[in-house]
């Protein structure tokens, strides 16, 4: 076991490698940021459970989940994206050092974005957990379809997903059966795929059910279903059975830190930031309306974009408006602004007067809305004094007299007296 | 600690991953198990059952569409 862990520094660590989370990170390595991708797994995430992907741009004959996420992977890497394939322990977002635990690494980033995606949704009925992957019951056609060649499959679910992969799986096995817990020639999915399911001959549908338990000895053996509408149960001997039926994010590694919806999603602005500072949401793991390669692709762009606008406001706050060498005057200024703009060649006759004895720094709100708001409630024109890195006063009385009385006291190290 | 490597290359979905399990179950705690693998959906159904099981790893890609998965086998 190894005993000491080693550190590792990064400007911005994706978690997650699907569609988002490489597009945040080719965002991020080309914003010259050094990047990380941390993926448990397959890279591409959930796109590479789907066999063909119709309606992601710019690939009109199709395209399979995986050679779409071997092209995003691709250009991630090409802008200097690192990656690395293990589960991610725990983490810790709140502070500036964000920490990112692994089994042998602990990583530390300026910016994080989640994009952890989902995992597919259980029944929880009786003996699934008995069954799970390799047992029998599994969550992807592409995967598991070579193994059911002339096998009896059962697929659950009426949606988009369950449809298509069950006409997938229809190329491999000798017969699939649909359970549907709507009524006869009623599914969730689009009318072109159900149109096409009713002509497959290999497509059984079993309305009106739902899965009551499974049986079995060491594999799955029977779906036992139950008509809902007498509460009769139907054994039905299987191979396979593959669940379409959702998927549940993944977020209890954020449990306690980032805010989570009631149903354990992400709710972010349209900058995909969350509550904590500095960790942006990207992809399917996020509160939206639509989840989609596409979706996911421009929440990652964003994501990445907002996370090197961060990391740059991050450093212009420490190294400059917060540096610690000599007594700091900020000027937050809006040039839209009459009051402010006035007030501006008073600024730079202060400036002169207090040179080298004082740091003047410009805080245009209209450009840097984000670094403002770091500084906590100001409002433009208002004047933010700092000494040894930290905010000591500020005013919206803009008196040279006052404001330089101020800079006297904080230049002989005393407590500047101000009103707000 | 000993490392056992196991060779899956060639092999499709289920099979790497119950020789995964066959092999790790044979070796002791804290041993390292490494499993050549070549198939994708090996990489989805290794990991996710490793992590079901609580089994440290780590996976490197030796060449495009060849991985290694370093499991450490904890209990």
């Amino acid at each position: 076991m190894p005993i000491t862990k080693d550190h590792q520094y990064y400007d911005l660590v994706v978690i997650g490698g699907g569609p988002a989370g490489l597009t945040a990170a080719l965002y991020g390595g080309r914003a010259r940021l050094k990047t990380l991708v941390i993926e448990k797994g397959l890279i591409g995430g959930l796109a590479t459970y789907t066999n063909e992907i119709a309606n992601f741009p710019g690939f009109p004959e199709g395209i399979t989940g995986i050679e779409l996420a071997r092209k995003f992977e691709k250009q991630a890497r090409n802008f200097g994206a690192d990656f690395k394939n293990t589960p991610v322990k725990s983490v810790d977002l709140k502070g500036p050092d964000k920490i990112i635990e692994t089994f042998r690494v602990t990583y530390h980033a300026k910016a994080v974005v989640i994009a952890t995606g989902g995992k597919p949704r259980l029944l929880g009925v009786p003996s699934e957990d008995k069954f799970l992957y390799d047992k029998g019951i599994s969550f992807c056609a592409t995967c598991d379809a070579a193994s059911c060649k002339d096998k009896v499959v059962m697929v659950i679910g009426s949606g988009d997903a369950a449809v298509e992969e069950g006409l997938f799986l229809t190329k491999f096995a000798s017969k699939v059966i649909m359970s549907v817990i709507h009524e006869e020639g009623h599914m969730d999915a689009n009318a072109a795929a159900q149109a096409d399911a009713m002509r497959e001959p290999k497509l059984e549908f079993r309305w009106n059910t739902v899965v009551d338990h499974f049986e079995g000895a060491d594999r799955l053996e029977t779906v036992v279903l139950k008509d809902t509408r007498n509460g009769e149960l139907i054994g039905v001997p299987v191979d396979r059975c593959f669940y379409f039926i959702g998927y549940l994010p993944a977020t209890e590694l954020f449990q306690g830190q980032v805010e989570l919806t009631e149903r354990g999603y992400i709710p972010t602005n349209t900058r995909m930031q969350t509550n904590l500072d500095g960790v942006f949401a990207a992809g399917d793991v996020r509160q939206t309306c639509l989840r989609q390669v596409a979706t996911a692709v421009g929440d990652g762009a964003i994501a990445g974009f907002e996370a090197e606008r961060y990391i740059a406001e991050m450093e212009v706050f420490e190294k400059e408006l917060m540096q610690r060498e000599l007594p700091g005057m900020i000027y937050v200024y809006s040039p839209i602004d009459e009051r402010s703009r006035d007030f501006l060649p008073v600024v730079r006759e202060i400036e002169r007067k207090y040179a080298g004895r004082v740091k003047l720094s410009l805080l245009d709100t209209y450009k840097s809305e984000c670094l403002a708001a770091r500084l906590g409630s100001v409002e433009a024109p208002s004047v933010v004094f700092t000494q040894d890195g930290k905010v000591v006063g500020k005013t919206r009385h803009l008196e040279p007299a006052r404001i330089g009385a101020a800079l006297d006291a904080l230049v002989d190290h005393r407590e500047p007296a101000l009103a707000e | 600690m000993t490392e056992k490597m196991l060779d899956c290359l060639g092999e499709a979905c289920p099979v790497p991953l119950i020789r995964t399990q066959k092999a790790l179950g044979e070796l002791a705690v804290g041993d390292v198990l490494v499993v050549a693998i070549d198939h994708s959906c090996a990489m989805k159904n290794i990991p996710e059952w490793a992590n079901k099981e609580g089994h440290n790893f780590e996976i490197e890609e030796v060449s495009e569409g060849q991985w290694e998965i370093v499991i450490e086998k904890s209990h």
